[in-house]
């Protein structure tokens, strides 16, 4: 008696704009959201372009708005955007069934915060930790420090929409906003929750996040071609653009959305969830955790590499991850020609990192939904190295069935979705 | 065709001793791990007692050196206690296929070493000494160490296990607040149960005793100001308790599926048989008093377990020392288990170690298995004047001797997530 696990709803706030249908129309249109940082002075800044959401969105006026860190608002917006879209505003389930599940990231550390109690604590060269106490508490006491905390986004998302079910954050990097929508669906799956909020809220477009990617080496540098920057899979990617902004779905169970007269939107059949267990400064460099992954929610899914008809990669446009992802896809769906379309919409709206699965997520849906695969922009140059069908600049009309979603983590945590076509 | 789930490996590095016997003879015999902090100069901090791991080298458990330059305080006890856990599970001799071996942690903020911070906070300033955007871009941020935000990312913890471990299953880190790891051992123990993983290590690893974390708690008012001796701050069930005490450390557990176990021929401890897990949807910074969302976890266990509220031996308490917590779960636990309330005994070993946050529920998780295995329940120390309106055995002062066969234990967080298990005794 196995339940199935449809999407209901959706909502999307990124780069691109908000709300996930209008998204998706910029991501065929093959628009770039990247530009130069305006969230503060970056001027100096090796790195001085990212994909911001401008303007942000506003939060509604019933939310907590004095505690809303910049995750929990995008989140929100995200949020109540899937829950009336999926017709759950009033429809009365029954509020222990209904769980939330969001993937979240590193907070912000406001930094020029802390000067008042530092420049007290630095007088001479040893620390004075009672200088620094009593500055500190009186910056900090200014503005609550709650926002900051990960698990802020479910615990908003949940109060927003009236929520007691099964409810957590997880935290796996890039790969956050599709780990909830993989355990999402098995919670659905399993009979612990009818209808589940899964996606991802981030922002890393902050000075001391900048300036740490900065200096890994991970960020690409095209100062003075923002729109031009992310290029995934190409031979002259240098690097991933920092992007900010949420995604989440509606997972409902089968039977209860076709008793409300639910739209559905697709189906969630698989999931696979590895570890490289390599170094957490690099991914493995031929694929392996990856590869691992993608054979994991294709077993779960119960299909064979054949049956893939387009894969949303991970694709954050560094040399690493392109190589080692598209040599994975080489090794279980063959060489270029018989592979499956590949497209990375990272080449529009940068690294949306806790975020970036969730999106994507909603990509695979719609291209299911409507037989259209988003293009990966600024792909010139193919690059011997990723020997894969890459779709290049311009959306491509294809009816398909089966959508696979890869995301990959800093740190090394794979985590890869698949999705069938809603055909009753 | 559901697998059963079992544990049969333990690793703690805790206030009260490093190692899982010596936190569990500390704890058996009431010892308290809370002590004045030593990490830095606390003189002027309303905070000045925490439960501080101190007979710790991280050198012992890790055998690259190298890489111990990239691990934060609260990554060196979660992977020191993944490596004393798959000890005591005898894998090291029996290593699982490293694809079907996983890794799931609870965690918690990363404390910002202000000291680190400082050097590049202070080259950041202008000639009036203001914070310069553009001055900590060109050169303040070149001060921090290169590999900085590995250092703090909180998904680390996971993946230096994974790393260490050679586990290449599925890994996830999960960061409910003070929930996080009990959360952590329930997901550990599905994902086993339908068949992504044969064994996998799960528990949780916090750290926060550092100035910014004593301000931030301070100003939420929820740490202990009292003037009393450090070790008898934390007070969870009695009158005068007005506040938790901080704590530190890691717990993990190896969960594994019952026949792969059996097969290896490993020792197990106990069956995880249930989970639940609910939200507090009312609470807005402060749990709803009744305890209903709080029992509903409790009660989801129970049912996950198949076994009715009666049959629990021993509750492990989330029991924190506020005034608001140990109220509501005393509501609760009178909520899910009925009239057998009055009669279950139930102890908070943060009494001893403090709030662990992240780690609190991995910890609770160690206490139940070998409080089953050897059947002695852990007390509840400070407990000296009872409350009128926490009126259940909280085993005051000492500990029991009782032979036990099933006990739930559950947390709830400060945002509102809920999660319990029920642990019974091994029975083939």
């Amino acid at each position: 008696m196995d339940r199935r696990v449809v999407v209901t709803g959706m909502g999307a706030v990124s780069p691109l704009g908000t709300g996930h249908a209008h998204n998706w129309e910029q991501m065929k249109a093959g628009a770039s959201g990247v530009g130069p940082i305006t969230r503060f002075d970056a001027s100096t800044f090796d790195v001085r372009i990212a994909a911001e959401v401008d303007p942000l969105p506003q939060v509604p006026e019933d939310a907590l708005t004095d505690e809303l860190g910049i995750h929990s608002r995008f989140a929100l917006v995200a949020a109540r955007e899937a829950w009336a879209d999926a017709g759950l505003e009033g429809a009365g389930v029954p509020s222990d069934r209904v769980g939330v599940f969001m993937g979240s990231g590193k907070g912000i550390l406001h930094i020029e915060r802390l000067a008042p109690g530092m420049k007290a604590a630095l007088v001479t060269r040893d620390f004075d930790y009672a200088a620094f106490l009593n500055r500190a508490v009186e910056t900090l006491s200014a503005e609550p420090r709650k926002q900051e905390r990960y698990h802020q986004t479910g615990t908003h998302v949940a109060r927003a929409i009236g929520a007691s079910g099964p409810n957590w954050v997880c935290i796996t990097a890039c790969a956050a906003g599709n780990h909830a929508v993989g355990e999402g669906y098995w919670t659905v799956r399993r009979g612990d929750a009818d209808v589940l909020l899964a996606g991802g809220s981030h922002s890393q477009i902050d000075p001391m996040s900048l300036g740490g990617y900065s200096t890994l080496g991970a960020l690409c540098e095209r100062n003075d071609e923002p729109e031009r920057a992310s290029r995934p899979f190409d031979r002259k990617r240098t690097g991933f653009v920092l992007g900010e902004g949420s995604g989440v779905l509606v997972l409902e169970e089968l039977e209860h959305a076709l008793a409300r007269g639910a739209t559905i939107y697709g189906e969630v059949i698989g999931y696979g969830n590895s570890a490289d267990s390599y170094r957490v400064t690099d991914p493995h460099p031929e694929g392996t955790g990856a590869e691992l992954a993608m054979r994991s929610a294709l077993r779960s899914a119960g299909l064979q590499p054949d049956d893939i008809d387009y894969i949303n990669a991970h694709g954050t446009s560094t040399s690493q991850n392109d190589r080692g992802e598209a040599q994975a896809i080489g090794r279980i769906f063959g060489p270029k020609g018989e592979s499956p379309p590949v497209s990375s919409i990272k080449s529009m709206m940068g690294h949306l990192i806790a975020a970036a699965g969730a999106i994507e997520s909603i990509a695979c849906i719609h291209a299911l939904h409507d037989g259209v695969l988003p293009p990966t922009i600024n792909y010139e140059n193919p690059d011997p190295e990723c020997d894969i069908d890459v779709v290049p600049n311009e959306a491509r009309e294809v009816p398909i069935r089966y959508a696979m979603n890869n995301s990959f983590g800093f740190g090394g945590q794979n985590i890869v979705t698949v999705f069938r076509k809603y055909e009753g | 065709m559901t697998r059963r789930v079992v544990v049969t490996g333990i690793g703690v590095i805790s206030p009260n001793g490093t190692g899982t016997e010596a936190f569990w003879s500390a704890t058996k015999a009431g010892q308290s791990g809370i002590a004045p902090i030593e990490a830095f100069d606390t003189e002027g901090f309303e905070v000045r007692s925490a439960g501080e791991v101190t007979d710790f080298r991280a050198q012992d458990y890790v055998k690259n050196r190298k890489s111990l330059k990239i691990m934060g305080r609260n990554i060196r006890f979660g992977v020191a206690a993944a490596r004393l856990a798959v000890e005591s599970s005898g894998l090291d001799e029996t290593p699982p296929d490293p694809t079907r071996y996983g890794v799931v942690m609870g965690s918690g903020i990363v404390p910002t070493d202000v000291v680190e911070v400082g050097a590049a906070v202070i080259e950041s300033l202008d000639e009036d000494r203001n914070f310069d955007m553009r001055k900590f871009g060109q050169s303040g941020q070149k001060l921090l160490h290169p590999l900085w935000l590995l250092k703090h990312l909180p998904n680390m913890v996971a993946a230096h296990i994974s790393i260490q471990q050679g586990a290449q299953g599925p890994n996830n880190t999960i960061v409910t607040a003070c929930s996080a790891s009990t959360q952590a051992i329930g997901e550990a123990a599905r994902l086993i149960e339908r068949g992504d993983a044969d064994v996998m290590i799960a528990g949780g690893a916090d750290s926060r005793i550092d100035p910014l974390s004593l301000v931030a708690y301070t100003l939420l008012g929820a740490v202990t100001t009292a003037d009393r001796p450090p070790e008898e701050l934390s007070r969870p069930f009695d009158r005068d308790r007005d506040g938790f005490v901080l704590g530190e450390g890691a717990a993990c557990v190896i969960l594994e599926d019952e026949e792969y176990a059996k097969k290896r021929g490993a020792t197990i401890y106990a069956e995880l048989s249930g989970y639940g897990s609910s939200f507090d949807a009312e609470g807005v910074t402060r749990p709803s008093m009744d305890g209903a969302h709080a029992a509903r976890a409790m009660t989801l266990a129970l049912k996950d377990a198949g076994i009715a509220p009666d049959e629990i031996d021993y509750v492990s308490a989330h029991g924190t020392s506020t005034r608001l917590n140990d109220l509501m779960e005393t509501n609760a636990v009178k909520l899910a288990l009925g009239d057998h309330a009055r009669k279950v005994p139930l102890s908070s070993i943060k009494s001893m170690i403090g709030h662990l946050i992240g780690a609190a529920g991995a910890m609770e998780v160690a206490t139940s298995v070998l409080a089953l295995r050897d059947g002695v329940i852990p007390p509840t120390i400070n407990l000296h004047t009872p409350d009128p309106e926490c009126d259940l055995d909280y085993v005051p002062n000492e500990a029991r001797e009782l032979k036990l066969k099933t006990v739930l234990t559950s947390n709830f967080g400060f945002g509102g997530q809920n999660a319990a298990l029920v642990l019974r005794k091994y029975d083939s």
